[in-house]
């Protein structure tokens, strides 16, 4: 019965690699710029390694493996590092730095005022997804400020979306001004009947 | 048994802190309860006289205690063939592609991580030797792994009551397992040396690299008890710990590609699982 005949012998630890990590992230292969990238977070300069790293990096996974590095040093530089990706061309990296900032949401925060009030709308979208880890009270304190102001009707429906989760009875006139703001978009008129009710059944 | 005393904000907030450090959990106000629970049992298995008095023992390191409450805090529930349209999805679907570029006699490695009380890694061994016809082409090495080391203890022995046992018909009873009473069975010798068990927490990567590569992960219902960052760690791991081409099964109210993008999405007629992509050579 036993299914195991030869068990596969236990992994020895890598040879440790002799090249230096600015070496290894500039000229390794995928899989040693992947491992370099993970253990960036863990040497004194991995932060000023990743920086330039990022900025050439075109494979996805090593880039996930950076992104993940710099959530993991967690302060507001590394944040910073990853958020001029916010502005990528490329969607897939727009995601990918959004998703670190949402992995280190308290130095991520220090950055929102900013983010919120950014002259590109794709960035003040992106940003609601960043309030949305801040503490429920916050987030709609937040949320609520960006509705009332911003000229954008998908920013206000990603703003709503949010503050439909965090939401409550201050938020119901905040809504109901948007709503009368944007009177000819059918989605937005949609996202605050659907936000109102939802806030409003959840208070009851 | 009487609700234990609460916790006051500030000592909530220091050890929930302790154990995000120590194992990437997060326990919220609304486990508070949960956590009470626990550490108040600790606090009387220590004969500690407050919260202030246990916190200073437990950051201490004194006798394992960071690892008993580790133990304490694991949800260690759960039964043999549990989500088995997985299973089926392993035989029917996941081996057959995995296999399509192997030899006889060539590994099949496949692991349970966490494996708690060893449910789920005798489950795969037993549904592999019910239902696999090329059970005895492979090597096929299960490897069960935890945080928890009470558990794995018990796992290595292999003693289970009848609510794991409920899913199982008396025929697969009697046949992988010894009665020792009414109530308790024992995974036969032969089956409990088939699967081997390891302590891992699943994002230190120095303990799950050890591990080596996989053809298939089970890794179900952890992954939620995890923040962003760790969890964006675990998947890392994870990836790591697969071959180019293996397959990763998570609980079903779980998504991998909320998690991270590394894998690919794989939908078969009994599950949803996720993929290592196989390595391209492509330029940078």
């Amino acid at each position: 019965m036993p299914l195991v005949r030869n068990p596969t012998p236990t992994v020895e630890p890598r040879a440790p690699d002799e090249r230096k990590p600015v070496q290894v992230l500039a000229s390794g292969s995928d899989e040693e710029r992947w491992i370099a990238a993970r253990s960036a977070a863990e040497t004194p300069e991995g932060l000023s390694l990743l920086t330039h790293a990022l900025a050439v990096e075109r494979v996805p996974r090593v880039r996930e493996a950076m992104f993940t590095a710099l959530a993991k040093i967690a302060t507001p530089e590394s944040a910073s590092v990853a958020l001029p990706y916010l502005r990528s061309e490329d969607a897939a990296l727009r995601t990918q730095a959004l998703d670190a900032l949402r992995a280190m949401p308290a130095v991520a925060a220090e950055h929102l005022s900013q983010l919120l009030d950014d002259s590109d709308p794709d960035v003040r979208l992106l940003a609601c997804e960043i309030a949305r880890a801040l503490p429920t009270g916050d987030a709609s304190r937040v949320l609520g400020e960006l509705i009332e102001k911003e000229t954008n009707s998908n920013v206000c429906s990603a703003a709503i979306e949010i503050l439909a989760e965090t939401g409550d009875v201050a938020s119901l006139p905040i809504l109901a001004r948007c709503a009368a703001r944007f009177p000819n978009d059918p989605f937005l008129t949609f996202a605050v009947k659907t936000a109102s009710g939802r806030i409003g059944s959840s208070e009851r | 048994m009487t609700d234990p005393p609460q916790m006051t904000e500030d000592e909530f907030r220091r050890l929930a802190e302790f154990l995000y450090r120590r194992t990437g959990m997060v326990f919220t106000e609304s486990k508070r309860y949960y956590v009470e629970r626990r550490v108040w049992e600790r606090i009387d298995a220590t004969s500690s006289l407050s919260f202030s008095v246990y916190f200073a023992h437990l950051r201490s390191e004194v006798r394992d205690e960071v690892e008993q409450l580790i133990n304490a805090f694991t949800v260690n529930e759960t039964y043999f063939y549990r989500e088995d349209h997985q299973l089926a999805c392993l035989t029917t679907d996941l081996l057959r592609e995995r296999v399509a570029t192997k030899r006889p006699g060539d590994p099949i490695r496949i692991w349970s991580a966490p494996c708690s009380t060893g449910e789920e890694p005798y489950s795969i061994a037993i549904w592999l030797l019910e239902n696999w016809k090329d059970v005895d082409t492979y090597d096929i090495e299960i490897v069960g792994s935890d945080i928890d080391t009470c558990v794995l203890e018990a796992a290595a022995v292999g003693i289970f009551g009848k609510r794991a046992l409920m899913r199982l018909s008396p025929e697969v009873i009697a046949r992988y397992f010894h009665a020792l009473d009414d109530e308790r069975w024992q995974i036969l010798d032969d089956l409990r040396q088939s699967v081997r068990f390891t302590r891992v927490n699943l994002i230190e990567t120095k303990e799950t690299r050890p591990q080596g590569r996989f053809d298939v992960i089970f890794c179900r219902n952890v992954l939620i008890y995890f923040d962003d960052e760790s969890r964006r760690i675990a998947a890392e791991n994870l990836y790591d710990n697969l071959l180019p081409g293996g397959f990763i099964c998570l609980g079903h109210t779980e998504s991998m590609s909320r998690i991270s993008p590394l894998f690919e999405v794989c939908r078969y007629s009994e599950a949803i699982v996720y993929r290592r992509p196989e390595e391209l050579r492509r330029a940078r």
